[in-house]
């Protein structure tokens, strides 16, 4: 029991000096056998999201889910939160047809969902790129402009055997 | 032809009745409680509408109908991916043939969007589900592919996504494991309100002729209503009840 003891200290100092080390190689962001640090596309045009980026990070998710509900359901589509908006900002199709697909690590939303090891299945039904520039502001609602809300109806989901 | 107008000129002044109806009866049952919340508004300005669609097959040919399937394919990414029967299909061309006379004529068949939709009966999970405004969908968030409403539907409106797809477009998400059928151009409708035009009424609509009518049925002076009232639809199967949003001319 005592030469256990002993031995006890030495290994804590052995288990402290292993962890300053895996500590500073992480902060690395290349090399073999370190993962490197997400790097999410950012649009070239745009200066700030529909989001401070600390609440999109956190928050997104809950955000989509909200949204596609009223979207689905309601038929609410002038949200700001919008996957096809995430897309269109972040990974639109760019002018020569190239894009880049969700089965693609550089992809906007694979970046960082392989690195958090987070499966989603959206792209399994969603369109995982946006449209070309030049198309979106004839096929996407513009926000702001009042014209989508004054049009958009109040749904309610009516009950069966109500009339 | 007279009584399916009747009963659009009508619904609001019954729908009016059953309502005061109800309120009284919850007030009788639990005074101050009201048991459910009409989903309707009854001030004419904020009325619900009811989309739908008039089809007049006299103003078209073969060739129209088959405009009106290529243009919902290129609006909603559907083609016949591997040439089988199983493949999905959003509307169809049907021929009716008058075997003494030989005369043809052809239709789109789509989903009839019907007021009562038997595909939003029999769904286990709720995701086949009517819009408030009358439009007839899968929230394929929640579809688990079952194909009940498959089998419910007397239209064979209904399609079930069998394989893997790639290259959705964003207005219409689309993916294996779930049922899927025309939603009206819901996307263009969310944008342009009574304003919409359908991808299948663009593709046939040229100059002044409108073989496809877009409207809302609950507005009695839209154009698609003013039609009906001076020449009638016929609603397909009419004889089940389900009081469907799409109208028929020249059957």
């Amino acid at each position: 029991m005592s030469h256990r003891l002993q031995a006890l200290p030495l290994l804590t100092i052995a288990l402290l000096a292993w962890l300053s080390c895996a500590v500073s190689a992480a902060d690395e962001t290349s090399g073999f056998g370190k993962i490197a640090i997400p790097q999410p596309a950012k649009p070239d045009n745009a200066s700030e999201c529909v989001e401070p980026v600390e609440v999109m990070r956190r928050e997104h998710m809950k955000f989509l889910l909200h949204q596609r509900d009223a979207t689905v359901l309601e038929g609410k589509r002038d949200s700001k939160y919008s996957l096809t908006g995430c897309m269109d900002c972040h990974n639109p199709t760019q002018a020569d047809g190239e894009v880049v697909r969700y089965p693609d690590p550089q992809h906007f939303c694979a970046d960082c969902h392989r690195y958090a090891s987070v499966k989603i299945d959206c792209f399994e039904c969603h369109a995982d790129r946006g449209l070309a520039r030049s198309q979106q502001s004839r096929l996407i609602p513009k926000l702001d402009t009042g014209l989508v809300s004054s049009q958009t109806f109040r749904h309610q989901l009516e009950r069966s055997g109500e009339d | 032809m007279k009584t399916e107008l009747d009963n659009i000129e009508l619904r609001p002044a019954r729908r009016r009745f059953l309502q005061g109806a109800a309120a009284l009866a919850t007030t009788l049952i639990v005074p101050g409680v009201f048991l459910y919340k009409s989903g309707h508004a009854t001030d004419a300005g904020t009325r619900t509408p009811r989309w739908g669609l008039l089809i007049d097959t006299n103003a078209m040919s073969e060739a129209d109908v088959d405009a009106c399937v290529q243009a919902c394919q290129r609006e909603h990414g559907w083609h016949s991916a591997t040439g089988s029967t199983t493949d999905a299909q959003w509307i169809r061309k049907v021929a009716l043939s008058d075997p003494q006379s030989g005369h043809k004529r052809f239709l789109p068949m789509m989903c009839q969007h019907c007021e009562n939709p038997p595909c939003v009966d029999v769904c286990p999970t709720g995701a086949s589900f009517k819009r408030a405004d009358g439009i007839v969908l899968v929230n394929k968030h929640t579809c688990i592919g079952c194909r009940y409403c498959m089998m419910a539907c007397p239209y064979k409106a209904r399609s079930f996504i069998h394989e893997p797809l790639q290259d959705q477009l964003p207005v219409a998400p689309r993916g294996k494991g779930t049922v899927e059928s025309c939603t009206l151009c819901v996307h263009r409708i969310d944008r342009d309100g009574a304003n919409a035009v359908p991808a299948c009424a663009e593709a046939v609509n040229h100059g002044g002729r409108k073989a496809i009518v877009f409207g809302d049925l609950n507005d009695p002076d839209s154009e698609i209503v003013r039609r009906l009232r001076e020449h009638g639809g016929t609603k397909l199967r009419a004889d089940m009840g389900l009081n469907p949003a799409l109208l028929y001319q020249g059957l």
